[in-house]
């Protein structure tokens, strides 16, 4: 079999590097990457973890998705929110997941939390910082309740109740009011909500609906849309367009169908009553 | 302790007194009304600053600005041609003709030629024939007299709807029939309405709440629908002859 | 200690422009009760403008930071520019057509631009660069040319109303007006064309276009001038040329204005759609050719794209 001569490494491609940063430098903006201007968050509570995350995804000051999902699956009882560029956070949690499962194969026992972190933290060092991913990482393993957040540079944190992207000053305003520990599963979540839907009213950046995530260690249960705050209110005026409304230089009917001719051949015709 | 070379030269600051504040305006003209229209959040970056700041305001009962840009440049514009109609009334006993009040805001802009106001200003009212009429102007005072604008952030977002619903653009119209050259008021309120719910689904600046106000000419058989909708309150000033209305709708706050 | 050692600088950016007010100042001595109240009309308040300057070191710098969207795409000022404006001399007097489209960045900000200015019923200019510098000087200029016909008991040449204007403008070089404009007229020496901008250029001629689209326009201006055009002729020749530079010039387009300037004053031809133009034609107008200035007609049945009918059936 015949193979390419051209060597084409693994990993990034950077050969447009040079132009566009010369494009740059001459005024052309690049063009903008779909970031989820966000709020996600993830606290601990008694048997648990709970993440939370708002819907909204941002083209610059456009709205470019109202319903998007920013609770990826890792295993089946780890989860990770992603804020940042969207391509980014999507690929690195994908990545990852699929690590964890080969990782999971090979031991034959469920993964910790701490090998996703580690792997998350490790890949982005490596790129220092130019995979735009700020990660909240919950889950429940052999060690209990796990919680961390992983900032692009590759550095983390791993604390009982956090808060990531453009909203979480918000959100995290209403964690260290309302927090306390060994919380009950309904308080958890009700605080989770109360967290993404302070960074949804009172960050541009986020908005929509509030999805969450409850991890025990029996149980994963994703809420998708737990709350939809903002729904579309009722147009004032219908917008339909009358037939012909588009106006057409000329006009040209083709039949799809040349002939059909059917032809029996013996016996009689097929009973189609 | 500074340095000696930083003492030796002057050092000079940039100055940059400017900022955005997001938001939006609109205007439409109508036969014998004009409805002129803002949202009423003010933002920088991400953050509100004030879900309730009025960015359209009455100057006169035929009369009324909206103005959009930068909020503090915006409001002490509108206060200082408000001072002005005011000198003008004390001078000539009468309220400054719509056309007047555009020439006026042309030459205050212009005096800001080399330290511009940044602001996008829409004026709207009723002119001394009856009609209803738009200006729109730049920052430095370009002007035109339209039927309908929208300036602001999200003002690419609505002119095309704008375009498509009041000039008819792209759309062709059934035989032997041809477009209305002016659209009733109820119409022209649910374009606005639509328009400005439409801005806060895709833009983020956009929200909060949504002032809208009708100016109507004499004799505008709409007036008594209008002191009938409910939410509808009369700003008219004076016993004068055009009637001033406000409308006010919420818009989603996320 | 900087900005004030400049302030009392002869040399600087901002002497130079109190300069500039000081002599304007001195030329004309109009009282505030001219105006009729105590508060002036808008900057003229002494029927002279005067403008509100950043008390910087240097002014200009700082206008061209918050308002130069070549330099900085994402200034925040955007000042309209892009445009297309004609105007020639023939037999028959000065044929003006213009554009009607105003651009702010990739943004059509307006297909409505009112882009000949009525300085009064003997002189047109027209708007390229700044539309308010246009807008605001032009009328301006308006208000002179009516003091000189008050003044003198006769009407102002296009050539003392141009240099008034080029003089005017050349005040505030460097200052960062922006503006290439053609001032036309018949005066006592018949039909006149000058070309004014705002880096003082000041030129007599018989041919001129301006602005992003001017290269397209001439095109077809210089291959279907002639002195002794119709008047018929000479309108089509404006409005094609138009034509051509909103068929091809993204900044330049919607629609044009054509007027013709005579003996006894301008008179407006009327606004023509140049998307109606290149599918169906200006209307029924005098010099028409008939049908739509595209090329769709002249290739019907001849191109691949467009085979002949006799072919396609076969």
């Amino acid at each position: 079999m015949a193979t390419s001569s051209v060597y084409t490494p693994a990993g990034f491609n950077f050969s447009n590097q040079i132009r566009n940063t010369f494009l740059q430098e001459r005024g052309v903006p690049l063009p903008k990457a779909t970031s989820t201007g966000t709020t996600i968050v993830g606290c601990l509570f008694k048997d648990g973890v709970v993440l939370g995350a708002d819907t909204r995804a941002t083209e610059g000051d456009i709205v470019a998705d109202k319903n998007c999902e920013k609770i990826h699956y890792i295993t089946d009882s780890i989860r990770c929110c992603g804020a940042g560029t969207a391509a980014d956070t999507e690929f690195t949690t994908a990545l990852i997941s699929s690590n964890m499962e080969l990782h999971g194969l090979s031991t034959g026992r469920k993964p910790q939390v701490v090998t996703a972190m580690t792997m998350l933290k490790q890949m982005l060092f490596r790129y220092q910082g130019h995979v735009g991913a700020a990660l909240v990482l919950g889950g429940v393993d052999a060690t209990g309740p796990q919680l961390f957040t992983i900032h692009p540079h590759g550095s983390t944190d791993k604390l009982p109740y956090v808060t990531m992207g453009s909203g979480s000053l918000a959100a995290m305003a209403v964690f260290e009011s309302g927090w306390q520990p060994n919380m009950t599963r309904d308080d958890a979540l009700n605080l989770v909500k109360a967290a993404v839907a302070a960074g949804i009213f009172n960050d541009l950046g986020s908005g929509s609906n509030i999805d969450a995530c409850i991890i025990t260690a029996t149980h994963t249960e994703m809420l998708r849309n737990v709350e939809t705050p903002n729904e579309r209110v009722q147009k004032e005026r219908r917008y339909v367009f009358r037939r012909g409304t588009t106006a057409w230089k000329t006009e040209s009917v083709r039949k799809l169908i040349v002939n059909e001719e059917t032809t029996i051949i013996g016996g009689d015709a097929m009973d189609t009553s | 302790m500074p340095d000696m070379n930083s003492l030796a030269h002057p050092q000079q600051h940039q100055f940059n007194p400017y900022t955005e504040n997001g938001g939006t305006i609109l205007a439409i003209a109508g036969e014998d009304f004009t409805v002129i229209a803002g949202d009423t959040r003010q933002s920088e970056g991400y953050s509100i600053q004030t879900r309730y700041a009025p960015k359209v305001f009455r100057l006169t009962d035929k009369a009324v600005l909206a103005v959009n840009g930068f909020a503090a440049d915006g409001n002490m514009f509108v206060k200082k041609v408000r001072q002005r109609l005011e000198w003008y009334r004390h001078a000539h006993a009468k309220d400054m003709p719509l056309r007047a009040i555009a020439r006026l805001i042309q030459t205050m802009l212009y005096a800001r030629r080399f330290f511009p106001f940044y602001v996008y200003n829409i004026l709207g009212g009723i002119e001394e024939d009856g009609s209803g009429a738009v200006y729109s102007f730049d920052p430095v005072g370009s002007y035109e007299r339209e039927a309908c604008r929208a300036a602001g952030a999200a003002q690419s977002l609505v002119q095309p709807f704008l375009d498509n619903q009041i000039y008819f653009k792209n759309q062709t119209p059934a035989q032997d029939t041809s477009h209305p050259v002016h659209l009733p008021l109820h119409s022209v309120l649910a374009l606005v309405i639509d328009s400005f719910t439409g801005a806060t689904e895709r833009h983020i600046e956009v929200g909060d709440g949504l002032e809208m106000y009708v100016v109507l000419a004499r004799g505008n058989p709409a007036l008594q629908s209008l002191q009938d909708l409910p939410g509808a309150e009369e700003v008219t000033g004076t016993q004068a002859e055009e009637r001033v209305f406000v409308i006010r709708r919420d818009l989603k706050k996320d | 200690m900087n900005s004030l050692a400049q302030r009392f600088s002869t040399t600087s950016p901002l002497a130079h422009f109190r300069k500039i007010q000081r002599l304007a100042d001195e030329d004309e001595d109009v009282s505030d009760a001219a105006w009729g109240s105590q508060a002036g009309f808008g900057s003229l308040t002494k029927g002279v403008p005067t403008f509100t300057v950043p008390n910087l070191p240097d002014p200009t710098a700082f206008l061209r930071l918050h308002t130069d969207d070549h330099a900085d795409p994402n200034c925040r000022i955007k000042i309209q520019h892009g445009t297309t404006t004609l105007a020639f001399r023939f037999q028959g007097g000065v044929i003006v057509a213009v554009d009607s489209r105003a651009t702010a960045g990739s943004y059509v900000a307006s297909g409505t631009v009112k882009k000949v200015i009525e300085i009064n019923p003997y002189l047109l200019g027209t708007m390229a660069g700044g539309a308010a510098d246009c807008q605001y000087w032009e009328t301006y200029l308006g208000i002179h040319c009516r003091l000189h016909e008050l003044r003198n008991r006769e009407r102002i040449s296009v050539s003392a109303a141009s240099k008034y204007l080029s003089n005017l403008v050349y005040g505030y070089k460097g200052m960062g007006l922006s503006m290439g404009t053609m001032i036309c007229g018949w005066d006592k020496t018949g039909p006149t064309i000058f070309y004014v901008d705002s880096d003082g250029t000041r030129l007599k001629g018989d041919l001129f276009s301006v602005g992003s689209g001017s290269t397209f326009a001439y095109g077809v201006l210089d291959q279907g001038y002639r002195w002794d055009l119709t008047d018929e002729e000479a309108q089509e020749l404006g409005r094609r040329s138009i034509y051509a530079a909103g068929h091809r010039d993204a900044f330049s387009g919607n629609t044009c204005n054509l007027y013709h300037v005579k003996e006894d004053g301008w008179r407006f031809i009327g606004n023509f759609d140049i998307s109606k133009m290149h599918y169906e034609g200006p209307g029924d107008v005098p010099g028409a050719p008939g049908g739509g200035y595209g090329y769709a007609l002249r290739v019907e049945g001849k191109s691949s794209a467009n085979p002949p009918v006799a072919e396609a059936a076969a």
